[in-house]
């Protein structure tokens, strides 16, 4: 909101500097020029890709098959679509996951594309956990990995990937154990071949066809 | 007379171009009323499903809850031997792309009208699953109303 407010603000003063044009503000045609000039770097801000690149970081995290993985490392030389979620969370991570699967299933499985999904919730999202998780979505299954690892390591993964969370509320279960819900980023990267984030989505309710689509660009 | 053409063809531009700023740059908002009108009687549950979930896991329902009557009815719970603990949760959005879930104590359904429990809103959440919820079976979840009373419902489990 603080961008456009900025906008607004310079297009309410060009308002009134149109408006006072017989006081030497601007001059006709470049206010015309200008305006027509900035919509155009503006809409095309509208669907700028964010960016940032991976290549020089190293994290060590564990599948639901306990095999360990490196990130970026193993996944570099193809393209790497990223999910994250934890699960305690059936509703929004679900549709993170199957986000990812419906990518998979309308590409007509490929096998050069990487799909990864990583907990931020290690201390919950064992190995183990996760392989349940996996299975839920018939994910268990190449290409799929799901990562989990030592607390500090996703933590610092998560951070470098720009993904937060924070408790939001704590239950008690039946038998009188605490469980907590998370407040957490929505987000979905895609990944070049060279560890560049292409591009940076609302996890849950990104259309499969825009991944896709960007997916074919790679 | 030419300036003035000019100066109202440039006033257009600028507001087109705010109207397309705030407009497209921006997440369409929601407007948070989930109900739309219908006809008919009684309390009415459409297209229940629920996600594969393993033992000890997690899993969510979702419904079509529509009111034919003419006073407002009240979800006040829900119950479920599939799972430890049953509840009414949301699915909420925050500022920054962060999101979050909440439980509901109730949800009041306004005369003549549906609420849709789905995917990113309102949704039946099963917690630490008592038995797994595999797709392709059902299961049994009951749904207590302030005027209808308990509602069973047969839940088709999947994805």
């Amino acid at each position: 909101m603080d961008f456009l407010h900025v906008i607004t603000v310079f297009f309410i003063r060009a308002r009134l500097c149109v408006k006072h044009l017989k006081h030497n503000c601007m001059n006709k045609k470049s206010v015309l020029l200008v305006l027509v000039l900035i919509s155009l770097v503006i809409l095309a801000g509208c669907g700028e890709e964010a960016k940032d690149d991976y290549g020089d970081v190293s994290f060590n995290l564990v599948d639901q098959n306990g095999e360990e993985v490196n990130f970026p490392d193993d996944f570099r030389g193809k393209p790497l679509v990223l999910g994250f979620i934890y699960t305690h969370c059936p509703d929004i991570c679900s549709l993170i996951t199957a986000n990812l699967y419906k990518t998979w299933i309308e590409l007509d499985k490929p096998e050069d594309i990487h799909f990864v999904i990583v907990t931020f919730d290690p201390e919950r999202d064992t190995p183990e956990v996760l392989k349940d998780y996996a299975a839920d979505f018939s994910m268990d299954q190449p290409p799929f990995r799901f990562l989990t690892g030592p607390k500090e390591e996703v933590a610092a993964f998560m951070e470098r990937v720009r993904v937060r969370n924070q408790v939001s509320d704590i239950h008690k279960t039946a038998e009188g154990e605490e469980m907590y819900f998370l407040d957490h980023t929505d987000k979905i990267l895609l990944i070049d071949h060279n560890s560049r984030l292409v591009m940076d989505y609302g996890g849950s309710m990104t259309p499969t066809n825009i991944i896709i689509e960007d997916l074919e660009k790679l | 007379m030419t300036q003035l053409y000019l100066i109202t063809g440039i006033n257009l531009l600028i507001t087109l171009v705010l109207i397309t700023l705030l407009s497209g740059c921006e997440p369409g908002e929601e407007t948070g009323d989930r109900s739309s009108s219908v006809d008919g009687n009684g309390i009415s549950i459409e297209g229940a499903w629920a996600r594969p979930g393993s033992m000890g896991r997690m899993s969510a329902g979702y419904f079509l809850v529509t009111n034919f009557e003419d006073e407002p009815d009240t979800l006040k719970g829900v119950y479920s031997n599939v799972a430890q603990l049953t509840e009414i949760h949301e699915s909420y959005e925050q500022e920054e792309g962060m999101v979050g879930m909440r439980e509901v104590s109730e949800v009041v359904i306004q005369p003549n009208s549906t609420v849709s429990f789905e995917p990113g809103g309102l949704h039946v959440m099963f917690i630490q699953l008592t038995e797994a919820l595999a797709e392709n079976e059902d299961f049994e979840l009951t749904l207590h109303f302030s005027n209808a009373g308990d509602v069973v419902l047969e839940i088709p489990v999947r994805n």
